[in-house]
């Protein structure tokens, strides 16, 4: 697992922010709790819904997320490939014979552990067969003795699908479907990244709690804005289910209601947050506790429903 | 490194639950993928059981070495590179100004084949052509030419070379100097970003639309796309008509000649009823021989009769309320030059850009322009509320929040035309005498 090179660039594709890179993957989800959502297809279990690979889409709250931290830059990817055309000869053969090198290796590998496979398929054979031969000689004196395959023919085979194993080991390289272009593309320079992503309102309730070690993911599917895991949602369940409001938005106490109980039927707790209005304004409507971030405030207010089992959820 | 205090903090975790739970609906922790080796393992197939999460993060060292591990799974497979088997690969080209007839051939009658020459089946927006096709993909994607090459629209190439089943060359001319040996050689592979870069956003090719169709392609599903694909299409000449009919349609009877008999014979049953009810009883005074009369006349609130609405022109809708796609289950057969009536219509939505439900104007509009379908069958007879989950129109409606699907089918119910005091009333037995209340059963 490489560290990827900051800043890393966000593919920007008809609207979306998406990620190719592996070690970015890996590396942002580890260092900055950012997890986006695998949209792709596993090439070695492509009929499933459960397991999914690259891209990752990135919300624009993530994107804007890692910008504003200077960790990763904005790339318009359309354009970008348009350098395809513009490929120097040189470049483009050695880019070639790299994708070959890479499928050579692949072959062989394949080619190596499918030999191993077969030396320990004949290995049980092998084993089975003298097995058997020894109980036919402890039966010797009562029975006649069933023809076994004798060891010499069976030494023949093995030598001799070894040798035509060693033989298809030089094997021509397999084709490569690479995941990102860079290479033969160049890193574009930072005078055509594109700008910041526009977030929605509720981008400083996303700031916030992933500025506090929480694990966003988007939240329709629970019916909320966000849902907050405690840790990375590959081994922790989530706790909250978030959704932001203005500092006066009216909210329907229904809406309220109907949070905590949704944050019950699927035990996580309901949290509402919003970022506080500038000092003078707001100092005379605090609600709950509230948290410091920059110099607006949120509030966050953690419902929990009365009959249910519901999280411990006091922020 | 482990010691007493660890195992105490590590009880805490959450105990795998019996509830049947769709593995898809939350992160999947991939260790379960990592001990199947996919490279030459084809022997275990079949889905991984559900991983076991902890409550919350600890200190511990325990903790943090499953999770490394977890995250080590999940990079392994995500790293798993796309192969192409010599033998087996197949290889198609990009082309970036659409469908095209092969270089060096002249098209003498453009206008006998089509849309530039290639053929008429080959659809407009296909940017992807394999020349050589074999393997079963093609069987419900892509369309051939005239020179038997598959013309294959932006998401079902970038499918294809996104589950390794496709290797997309760039175009030769785009990318190759000119005195070059042979094409296959020297054209460069395309990578699965550059494919992203260039045929999402193409020809309507939304994030959206592509999330549900690889979902449902996974699965096994067969998908085109529906006549509404293109949000800009708009029917002219139509939308009269249909704000005419809709002004009609609250009936309060049923269907055709029966309707009004049923009509005419509840009058003369009940002469006396006080049919306006604004100042009297809601039943009136009168002779109360059955339930059922004094029923009819407590229905005072209008409702409308689905299967009486008319069918509406598909592009007669607001986008994203349209349907896109339509999808087969893997078990219809399907035939590429003449496709079946699909099993399901499916209306793609992404959350950021609609944030609101639809109004029933919208959503009227597009059950509307779905095609009837009653419930028909054995069980749907018998079975009250399968009829009304059934609905006599349905739509699934896709709902897509940042790559996370949730489908919503959308059926237009009768509730008005299934009359429970009609049907229960055979069951409840002979009441003559208006005192079922004593018969407990």
């Amino acid at each position: 697992m490489g560290n990827p090179t900051i800043p890393i660039p966000i593919s920007y594709v008809s609207g979306k922010y998406l990620l190719f890179s592996i070690d970015a993957v890996t590396y942002l989800r580890r260092e900055h709790h950012i997890c986006g959502v695998l949209i792709g297809t596993l090439p070695q279990i492509p009929q499933q819904n459960v397991f999914l690979g690259l891209p990752l889409e990135l919300m624009p709250e993530e994107a804007r997320l890692l910008v504003d931290k200077g960790v990763a830059c904005i790339v318009d990817e359309n354009k970008a490939h348009d350098g395809m055309k513009s490929l120097l000869e040189e470049d483009r053969r050695q880019y070639l014979r790299e994708l070959e090198s890479q499928g050579l290796n692949a072959s062989r590998k394949l080619s190596d552990r499918k030999g191993q496979q077969r030396e320990q398929v004949l290995k049980k054979l092998d084993e089975k067969a003298k097995a058997k031969a020894i109980k036919a000689l402890e039966n010797e004196g009562e029975t006649d003795t069933p023809p076994t395959p004798s060891p010499s023919v069976l030494d023949e085979e093995r030598s001799s699908s070894r040798s035509s194993n060693r033989t298809s080991g030089h094997t021509m390289a397999m084709g490569v479907t690479p995941t990102t272009s860079y290479p033969p593309l160049a890193q574009p320079t930072s005078s055509q990244h594109l700008p910041p992503p526009n977030v929605p309102l509720s981008y400083p309730l996303f700031a916030h709690l992933s500025s506090r070690g929480y694990f966003l993911s988007p939240g329709l599917r629970f019916g909320c804005q966000y849902v907050a895991y405690p840790g990375d949602p590959l081994r922790f369940h989530a706790h909250f289910l978030c959704v932001s409001a203005e500092w006066d938005e009216e909210i329907d106490l229904m809406t309220i209601v109907n949070g905590g109980r949704l944050g019950t039927g699927v035990k996580k707790g309901f949290l509402l947050g919003g970022p506080e209005k500038p000092q003078a304004e707001a100092e005379a409507e605090r609600v709950e506790s509230f948290l410091a971030l920059d110099s607006r405030r949120l509030s966050l207010a953690a419902v929990k429903h009365p009959s249910g089992d519901a999280l411990p959820c006091i922020l | 490194m482990e010691d007493k205090d660890e195992d105490a903090v590590r009880g805490t975790s959450v105990e795998p639950t019996q509830v049947e739970t769709d593995l898809s609906d939350e992160t999947q922790d991939f260790r379960l993928l990592s001990h199947l080796n996919f490279l030459t393992d084809t022997s275990s197939p079949g889905l991984p059981k559900r991983g076991e999460k902890d409550f919350e993060p600890n200190p511990t060292q325990h903790q943090a070495d499953v999770l490394s591990k977890s995250r080590e799974a999940m990079h392994d497979a995500l790293a798993h590179p796309r192969l192409h088997n010599l033998n087996t690969r197949v290889i198609a080209y990009y082309a970036p100004n659409g469908p095209a007839p092969p270089p060096g051939i002249d098209i003498e009658d453009p206008a006998r084949f089509g849309d530039k020459g290639v053929g008429a089946n080959v659809h407009p927006d296909s940017c992807v052509y394999v020349p050589n096709p074999k393997g079963q993909y093609f069987k419900n994607m892509g369309q051939s030419d005239r020179w038997n090459r598959v013309w294959l629209l932006p998401e079902e190439a970038l499918f294809l070379i996104e589950r390794g089943s496709l290797d997309i060359r760039w175009p030769i001319e785009m990318t190759a100097a000119p005195d070059d040996e042979g094409p296959e050689e020297l054209s460069i592979p395309m990578s699965l970003q550059a494919a992203y870069a260039c045929f999402m956003g193409r020809s309507g090719l939304t994030m959206e639309r592509y999330t549900v169709y690889t979902g449902l392609k996974r699965t096994g599903y067969a998908l085109t796309r529906a006549p509404g694909w293109d949000d800009s299409a708009q029917v002219e000449g139509l939308k009269d008509q249909s704000q005419e009919c809709a002004s009609q349609r609250p009936l309060k009877r049923g269907a055709g000649l029966a309707g009004i008999l049923e009509q005419l014979f509840s009058w003369a049953q009940d002469p006396f009823s006080t049919r306006s009810t604004a100042a009297g009883p809601v039943v009136g005074c009168g002779m109360h021989r059955n339930y059922n009369n004094i029923y009819r006349q407590l229905a005072m609130i209008p409702w409308y009769d689905p299967s009486l609405a008319i069918d509406r022109d598909p592009l007669d809708t607001t986008p994203p309320f349209r349907v896109v796609f339509h999808a087969y289950r893997p078990s219809t057969p399907i035939k590429k030059s003449a496709w079946p009536a699909p099993d399901f219509r499916i209306a793609v939505v992404n959350t950021r850009e609609t944030a609101s439900i639809p109004t029933l104007a919208q959503l009227g509009a597009l059950l509307e322009s779905t095609p009837l379908d009653p419930p028909n069958g054995e069980k749907m007879k018998r079975l009250v509320y399968m009829r009304l989950r059934h609905g006599y129109r349905n739509v699934v409606m896709a709902v897509v929040d940042q790559g996370i699907v949730s489908y919503l089918r959308i059926a237009d119910a009768a509730f008005g035309k299934e009359k429970l005091y009609e049907t229960q009333a055979a069951s409840m037995g002979n009441k003559r005498n208006g005192n079922f209340r004593g018969k407990k059963r």
